[in-house]
């Protein structure tokens, strides 16, 4: 086992899922074998000289400073479980932990 | 009886493969809007589309095959689905896939699995799996999928219609659901490589919408050449292992004897660091995947689940119910790959092994060789319920697909014969925004491979 049931849990946290007590063996097995597998990266000589690649343009382009309209066909009020006055409604922060 | 309406009869008609995600109502009613509203002079005009659930439309909803996103109508459409539209083409509905496209045999949909058109017991691939599938089953001439790892050819090549991917930066994400940004593209499925390739042409080009598009026109379509003279095509070693399905070996044969008698020059190429794409991928697509999903809270969009207690068990809750099981694995191994104390041992590693595989195809193509052939996937399509035990055995039939995505090159897979009448792709890699040359020896090819026929 690569990783454990309490690291699992705090990767848990970081990612801000809850994990169900049922399916958390499945998950620790299914995680170390997939980080096993991924660990043969490791055992190629790490070359400090090969730099990391991304396609894409070499240089990112920058729009007019232009102040337009979203491009929306309607506005946030219709797809956010709740707004109002131009808010996003969520639970009172002072509830938080 | 109007266009849209047989158009509509079709899609309803293959409604058994469970493909379509789009209530038969509200496409019957939005196709016949549609085709009052198209322009009769773009050059796709009447053409029906169907595009996959992760690339946002206004006429649909948008749920990526996720119950986090459960009847999301997006405010904006993809930079693809308006192109499609001004050229005159209807958007055929939305198509079931793996959940936020992450699977490899749309097993992993919310709204479950899509079937394979000819063989219901197995899975049509993913993730563009219902795609795929009404392509396939002639409900429609083209649909769009999306690819990170494959997720157009593979499925391309199980269900046996041509699937295109453009080199990274051809075609606009704007309105693609992101899920690995450095490896996603919006590819295309077409019953024959002219439909693919002509909406290909008209989904490319410049996007101010998204940085990453190249400042390039839009991809223009060579002719139907009368043989491949003059052209060098590469057959990597890596891609043709001793363990490979005889049957998938057969009809790769079959096909490169065919290329040589249309004239081109065969060589046999080598990409060594092929064996580390799969290991690569899955830590850089995850880490991607980690930061990406991290906007589906419970807050701006969708559903929410038991979030009445505080922010925080709002977040956890949501996330934990509203994906689903593949989807939480990704995150949770993302999360740790980027994760301090494993950054450097994993992702910095992956990223860097990425370098060393973009450079093999570089090496080649340097010495001359115009494209690559290759099978697509290692073995025809598998059961339904066959990988689903096994995340690892599933990743691995995205052994040849995911190479191009990280290298960022244009691929395709077209079908090119039949195992126990199960067909089977072959791939043609390309070099970057050089989809022409890969176009115009699949036109060759096509003529010639006996694609439903036994290898």
């Amino acid at each position: 086992m690569s990783v454990s049931r309490d690291e699992v849990l705090r990767i848990a946290q970081l990612a801000e899922l809850d994990v169900d007590e049922d399916a958390l063996p499945e998950l620790v097995d299914n995680m170390s074998r997939i980080l096993d597998y991924v660990a043969q990266l490791s055992a190629v000589a790490a070359n400090g000289t090969v730099k990391a690649f991304v396609p894409g343009p070499d240089a990112i382009r920058f729009r007019p400073d232009e102040v337009n309209p979203p491009p929306l066909a309607f506005g946030p009020a219709e797809f956010a479980p709740a707004f109002k006055e131009g808010f996003f409604v969520v639970p009172k922060l002072d509830q938080f932990e | 009886m109007s266009d849209a309406k047989a158009v509509a009869d079709r899609l309803v008609k293959a409604k058994r493969l469970n493909a379509l995600l789009t209530p038969s109502k509200d496409l019957r009613k939005s196709l016949a809007a549609q085709e009052a509203a198209a322009r009769p002079t773009g050059v796709l005009y009447g053409m029906p589309v169907s595009v996959k659930d992760n690339i946002c439309t206004l006429e649909f909803t948008t749920t990526c095959g996720s119950r986090i996103l459960e009847g999301y109508q997006s405010p904006y459409e993809a930079t693809a689905v308006a192109k499609l539209k001004a050229a005159g083409a209807l958007i055929a509905g939305k198509t079931n896939c793996d959940e936020f496209a992450m699977g490899s045999s749309t097993e992993h949909s919310a709204y479950g699995r899509v079937l394979h058109p000819l063989d219901k017991t197995r899975v049509p691939g993913g993730s563009s799996g219902g795609s795929a599938a009404l392509v396939a089953a002639g409900a429609v001439p083209a649909a769009l999928g999306s690819e990170t790892g494959g997720s157009v050819r593979q499925p391309a090549a199980f269900c046996g219609v041509v699937g295109m991917k453009p080199t990274y930066g051809r075609v606009s994400r704007y309105g693609l659901v992101a899920f690995g940004s450095s490896l996603d593209q919006i590819g295309v499925f077409g019953r024959s490589v002219h439909d693919a390739a002509r909406v290909l042409s008209v989904i490319s080009g410049r996007d101010p919408r998204d940085s990453t598009c190249e400042d390039r026109d839009p991809l223009r379509l060579p002719t139907v050449p009368e043989s491949l003279q003059g052209f060098v095509i590469g057959l990597p070693r890596e891609y043709f292992p001793a363990e490979l399905d005889p049957a998938v070996r057969r009809a790769c044969e079959r096909a490169i004897r065919l290329i040589k008698e249309l004239g081109a020059a065969v060589r046999e190429v080598s990409l060594p660091h092929t064996p580390y794409a799969v290991p690569t991928y899955y830590v850089i697509a995850p880490a991607e995947a980690s930061s990406n999903l991290a906007r589906y809270d419970g807050v701006r969009y969708g559903p929410r689940f038991n979030g009445s207690a505080d922010v925080r068990s709002l977040y956890r809750s949501t996330r934990g119910q509203g994906f689903g099981a593949e989807v939480r694995r990704r995150i949770m191994i993302g999360t740790y790959v980027l994760s301090a104390g494993y950054y450097d041992a994993y992702y910095k590693r992956a990223q860097q092994m990425r370098a060393l595989i973009a450079q093999d195809f570089r090496n080649a193509f340097d010495r001359g060789v115009d494209l690559l052939f290759t099978p697509t996937v290692p073995s025809p399509a598998f059961k339904a319920g066959e990988k689903l035990s096994d995340p690892i055995a599933m990743y691995m039939s995205d052994i040849f697909t995911v190479t191009a995505n990280l290298a960022g090159l244009p691929a395709m897979s077209l079908p090119i014969g039949r195992v126990k009448g199960l067909p089977i792709g072959g791939q043609l890699i390309g070099q970057a925004f050089l989809e022409d040359e890969m176009i115009e020896a699949a036109y060759a090819l096509e003529r010639v491979v006996p694609a439903t026929e036994e290898a």
